[in-house]
């Protein structure tokens, strides 16, 4: 079980979000799985996306130079991410992250030996 | 498109409105807004905060087709013909979304495609907001319950005071002047007063000029506290500026979009030129952080200022659109303002406050009420008082028709006044 103190009630902080999304936070709350925050982190950042799109999001994709982010953008989805899981980010941290798949690690390796 | 393009140097330029936008308790567009003022149809609903009976404001001047009640922008809905994108709602407060829906309208009408203000350097935005307390709580409260370790990153620019221009700069991409106003209930009118000035001493060819409100606990309530608002919940009885009988303001929220066009710009691109704002004036009381002056001082001297700038004669006024929210001071003193501009042995104006129909909608209503002025001369009456029963007797000698009059008003007077003391009017000309 993650040592944090998480929501695991999915319908409070991600009622916005797909099913398969809520099912994926709530099996982390329950199991640490790893697996399904790369879920709920990959809807974050399609929902923060300033221009709306339904085009596959990939790890390879950099955040303002692929997927057209920009700072502030950035600065809200690390704080929904901040939110759903608790976690504190400090800025020279956002700074390290470009890509997609490198925010996905980040938060994996945040949560990962704490979590589980 | 240059500004000053018809000036030679030094002479001052004339400013004209080419478009109106509305989003009112009264309507959502000019027809709308037409038929409510003609008709003296009031824009009020019954609205209960905190689920709270207990609470003393039972009615508001509401919008409709809007939601935008929450304090995440998600749960928002407009009307779907208004395109907002994502990238601007993320940092708006609920009435940006007013302010866009009524910029879009007014460029519109005025025969404008987003593209000709953006990237415009003659081209300027004057904003009239108070921020949104509404969001500023949501934020600050998120901001509380993590001990201060972190909050939204758009707390700031949804909720602060220059909210409305932060975010419609950016939106319609404005590269003339852009600024605020935040002189509370004559913010409106300050806003159209500064781009008139702007346009008239050449520096911008064009301004959009947009004023908003919103309606939520956080931002009405604290007016409860002061004691100004209205406890009726008789929508007929609420707001009744000049009665006798009035006991305060009813809150109310939208927004209201001007383009105001240098004279010489608006014709060389055959614009439909839909009035003149020939003057403007302020001055202010002097006396009290929330009170008027009890003698009307302050909005009498913006007055005097106002009709100087224009070139009118008090007597050449046929109409004036008086700030009136109903409430026992306000009222009171304005009465005795106007009497001491308009001589009683002479042709008086016209009296009426809008008010009574739409409520009081604080930093818009300066603005809300310019544009229906605008609207009254083109589409030829006078709204009247339609709530006003037993005239107070500190107006005796002013002319307040209770219903509407078809007739059309050449020259009008539009009054405003803010906490503080700041008095604020404009003179229009019909073209």
């Amino acid at each position: 079980m993650p040592s944090q103190s998480f929501d695991t009630n999915p319908s409070e902080k991600l009622a916005r979000y797909k099913p398969e999304v809520r099912e994926a936070y709530a099996r982390f709350c329950a199991t640490g799985d790893v697996e399904a925050v790369q879920i709920v982190i990959l809807a974050m950042v399609r929902e923060h996306l300033p221009k709306p799109s339904d085009a596959p999001i990939t790890d390879g994709q950099r955040l303002i130079e692929d997927l057209g982010y920009d700072s502030l953008a950035v600065a809200e989805v690390v704080f929904a991410i901040e939110d759903t899981f608790g976690l504190r980010i400090e800025t020279s941290e956002i700074m390290q992250i470009s890509t997609v798949g490198s925010l996905k690690a980040f938060i994996a390796r945040k949560l990962g030996p704490q979590g589980v | 498109m240059g500004a000053n393009a018809n000036n030679t140097k030094g002479a001052r330029g004339r400013v004209v409105v080419t478009g109106v936008g509305f989003i009112t308790p009264i309507g959502n567009d000019w027809a709308d807004v037409a038929a409510s003022l003609r008709e003296g149809r009031h824009g009020f609903g019954r609205v209960e905060f905190f689920g709270n009976p207990n609470v003393p404001v039972k009615i508001a001047g509401t919008v409709r087709d809007f939601t935008v009640d929450s304090t995440n922008w998600r749960d928002w809905k407009w009307p779907a013909h208004h395109e907002i994108a994502r990238e601007t709602l993320r940092g708006l407060a609920p009435h940006g979304v007013y302010a866009i829906c009524a910029i879009d309208q007014a460029l519109a009408h005025a025969g404008l495609p987003r593209e000709a203000v953006a990237n415009e350097d003659a081209t300027g935005l004057y904003c009239a907001s108070a921020g949104s307390a509404m969001m500023l709580h949501g934020h600050l409260k998120q901001m509380d319950q993590t001990r201060g370790e972190r909050g939204n990153p758009m707390g700031v620019v949804s909720s602060i005071c220059g909210t409305l221009n932060f975010n419609l700069a950016a939106h319609y991409r404005i590269t003339g002047s852009v600024c605020g106003f935040v002189s509370a209930c004559a913010s409106g009118s300050h806003a159209i007063g500064y781009a008139c000035d702007d346009i008239r001493l050449g520096r911008l060819a064009r301004a959009v000029v947009v004023a908003g409100e919103e309606l939520n606990a956080e931002t009405l309530l604290p007016f409860a506290a002061m004691r100004a608002l209205s406890s009726q919940s008789d929508p007929a009885l609420a707001s009744r500026p000049f009665d006798v009988a009035r006991d305060g303001f009813v809150g109310s929220c939208g927004a209201v979009a001007l383009i105001l066009e240098d004279a010489g710009v608006a014709a060389a691109r055959g614009a439909r030129v839909l009035a003149e704002i020939a003057g403007w004036g302020q001055a202010a009381d002097g006396h009290s952080v929330a009170m008027s002056h009890p003698g009307g001082r302050g909005l009498a001297n913006a007055m005097k200022r106002a009709l100087a700038d224009a070139g009118v004669r008090a007597d050449e006024i046929d109409y004036v659109n008086a700030h009136g929210t109903s409430t026992p001071v306000g009222d009171r003193a304005e009465a005795l303002a106007l009497k001491s501009v308009f001589d009683t042995n002479k042709k008086q104006p016209r009296i009426s406050s809008t008010k009574g129909l739409t409520g009081h909608p604080l930093s818009l209503s300066g603005a809300m009420e310019t544009a229906f002025c605008v609207l009254l001369m083109n589409e030829g009456f006078i709204p009247g008082n339609p709530h006003l029963v037993n005239v107070d007797p500190v107006c005796e000698g002013l002319d307040l028709p209770r219903t509407t009059l078809n007739e059309r008003p050449g020259v009008v007077l539009n009054n405003s006044s803010g906490f503080g003391g700041s008095n604020v009017c404009h003179v229009l000309r019909a073209v």
